[in-house]
């Protein structure tokens, strides 16, 4: 029988940038980990086993925890990485609770991480469709990238990948390209009330972000996130221990989690794909198993804020409704009426979002870490949305379009 | 004493991998681009339509052989603009690559769209067919672009 798991800690390793020529990996991780236990009792013995992750690759070390592990304390205890693109902090911070919740471990450490300035983030990316392209090569696609062809087909790297993505949703919500520059705009200025955010624009407008230049039609630069460094460290603990710390009043409970699979879309031409991109069926499987988990029978009333992970800014507006948080197609009329902003009525991504701070490996974790944050009550800087948060979902998503991960946190567990 | 940190860089050398891609799929789409046809496979237990014809059904984990041609017209799916090519350098006219689904087939393809004069004209759902190239050598490039009816 699974136990419930609370956590009572979350710590960053300061502001996300862009460049920390200053640190190596474990330098960069210590902060996140020594602020995570600075704010309970714990000494770092009491940790006893560690779960940690970043992207494959994008920093050119494939076993960064090999060298990292004693830096926080890891040896001598048993440390798990877990690496699956771009939903790894969710999976890092899923299997920190399955630790708990089994009743393997009493107090686990969940860290997430990424370095991006140390390696070339496109070229990690190319490493996941190598196999599939250099198929595509061997039998003459059209090479004149003027006009389409592979350059075509490949340009603009992930944004390339994503704007299939954003035209579908554009055509499904009957919105525009606007809308996409208007929610870009709120996540901005919502970093900007997040000290931990990387790309801070107090008060960013529609036209601000409309200035940027278009990449490929919907998307822009200013619809797409920033390569970051950072790391962020969780701390989980067991109900019986939260208990004997004393640790009942500000943590947040998860109380229901999942993951799910599609087949890989967009360009996947080799095997043939059938789902279009914007469909993300699962995420609406997934989130609807989640919510049962959690007794949740009104996603729309009974969850307070959500934190999406949205690499490009029409998944802001895509998630909530693939969610469950809003009606299908409704997120643009949604986002007009104000809902999504801080002070609305479903606050989306206070922290800023993937839009404002990408450090690949803490992204998805960071969702949870905020979500957690919303929950305690904890979060600084003037992000803390104004409603009592009760329940706070967070997303993950990742992989060729089809890897998603929900996990549900809030202010009272559910009876076992 | 100021410790001495070292940066230090090197190039990677993607070249010396190599892999092992089911290929089956493309080699029935080119040989049919080559007699100017479009190929796919399809399940024989949920009926489903493969173009580039797959050797199973994701639907069904089954191993799937049956060959069918599909007409060369279907609909225009996602589609996006192309402003700039590869490298990032602005291009003299936008062009489109989208991913279409040909009539009586599930999957989509990616291509180059022609017959639209402005970009914004352009909706999820238009009809397209196939323009093949006049001379074809059995190579995915055969198919020239699609064209909107």
């Amino acid at each position: 029988m699974k136990r419930n798991v609370a956590i009572i800690s979350v710590g960053y390793n300061g502001r996300f940038v862009s460049k920390r020529p200053d640190v190596n990996i474990p330098e960069l991780i210590e902060p996140a980990v020594t602020n995570a236990l600075g704010k309970t009792k714990l000494k770092p013995d009491d940790i006893q086993a560690y779960v940690v992750g970043n992207m494959h690759t994008f920093e050119g070390v494939n076993g960064p925890h090999l060298w990292a592990s004693d830096h926080f304390n890891g040896s001598g205890k048993p440390v798990m990485r877990v690496a699956t693109g771009g939903t790894t902090g969710a999976s890092v911070f899923q299997a920190a609770y399955y630790h708990v919740a089994s009743g393997m471990y009493d107090v686990v450490m969940a860290i997430g991480w990424e370095k991006q300035d140390e390696g070339d983030s496109q070229v990690g990316l190319v490493g996941i469709v190598l196999p599939e392209a250099f198929t595509l090569f061997q039998f003459g696609p059209e090479m004149n990238t003027e006009r389409g062809g592979v350059g075509g087909l490949g340009g603009g790297g992930s944004t390339g990948g994503a704007s299939y993505q954003a035209m579908s949703y554009l055509s499904r919500a009957h919105a525009g390209i606007e809308h996409i520059d208007r929610i870009a705009a709120l996540m901005r200025s919502n970093a900007a009330k997040n000290p931990y955010a990387h790309l801070q624009q107090p008060g960013c407008t529609e036209a601000d972000i409309a200035k940027t230049p278009i990449i490929t039609y919907p998307l822009r630069f200013g619809h797409t996130c920033p390569t970051s460094c950072g790391a962020v460290a969780m701390i989980l603990v067991s109900e019986s221990k939260a208990k004997k710390f004393g640790l009942t009043d500000r943590v947040a409970w998860v109380k229901g989690l999942g993951s799910g699979t599609s087949d890989p879309t967009t360009g996947n031409f080799v095997e043939g794909q059938i789902t279009d991109p914007a469909e993300q069926h699962m995420c609406k499987v997934v989130a609807k198993k989640v919510y049962t988990m959690a007794g949740i029978k009104d996603p729309t009333k009974e969850i307070q804020v959500a934190e999406v992970y949205s690499g490009f800014s029409h998944q802001d507006l895509m998630w909530p409704e693939r969610l469950g948080l809003v009606k299908e197609g409704k997120s643009p009329e949604m986002l007009d009426k104000g809902a999504f902003a801080i002070g609305g009525e479903m606050p989306i991504n206070p922290s800023g979002g993937v839009t404002s701070t990408n450090a690949i490996g803490a992204s998805a974790m960071v969702r949870v870490s905020e979500a957690a944050l919303q929950v305690m009550g904890l979060a600084e800087g003037g992000h803390q949305i104004p409603m009592k948060v009760e329940n706070a979902v967070a997303h993950g998503w990742g992989g060729l379009f089809q890897f998603v991960t929900v996990t549900l946190v809030g202010r009272t567990p559910v009876k076992s | 004493m100021a410790n001495e940190t070292r940066i230090m860089e090197s190039p990677w050398d993607l070249t010396t991998y190599s892999w092992k891609v089911e290929a089956d799929a493309l080699n029935l789409f080119v040989k049919g681009l080559k007699d100017k046809k479009i190929l796919g496979r399809k399940c024989t237990k949920c009926g489903t339509v493969y173009v580039p014809g797959t050797s199973y059904c994701r639907k069904c984990l089954i191993d799937i052989d049956q060959v069918v041609e599909v007409r060369p017209e279907g609909t225009l799916d996602a589609f996006t603009v192309n402003v700039s090519d590869i490298r990032g350098n602005p291009v003299e006219h936008p062009f489109i690559t989208c991913t279409v689904k040909f009539d009586g087939s599930e999957s989509l393809v990616m291509g180059t769209l022609e017959g639209w004069q402005d970009w914004h004209d352009v909706r999820e759902g238009m009809r397209i067919k196939v323009v093949f190239k006049d001379v074809t050598t059995g190579a995915l490039a055969d198919l020239a672009y699609f064209q909107l009816i």
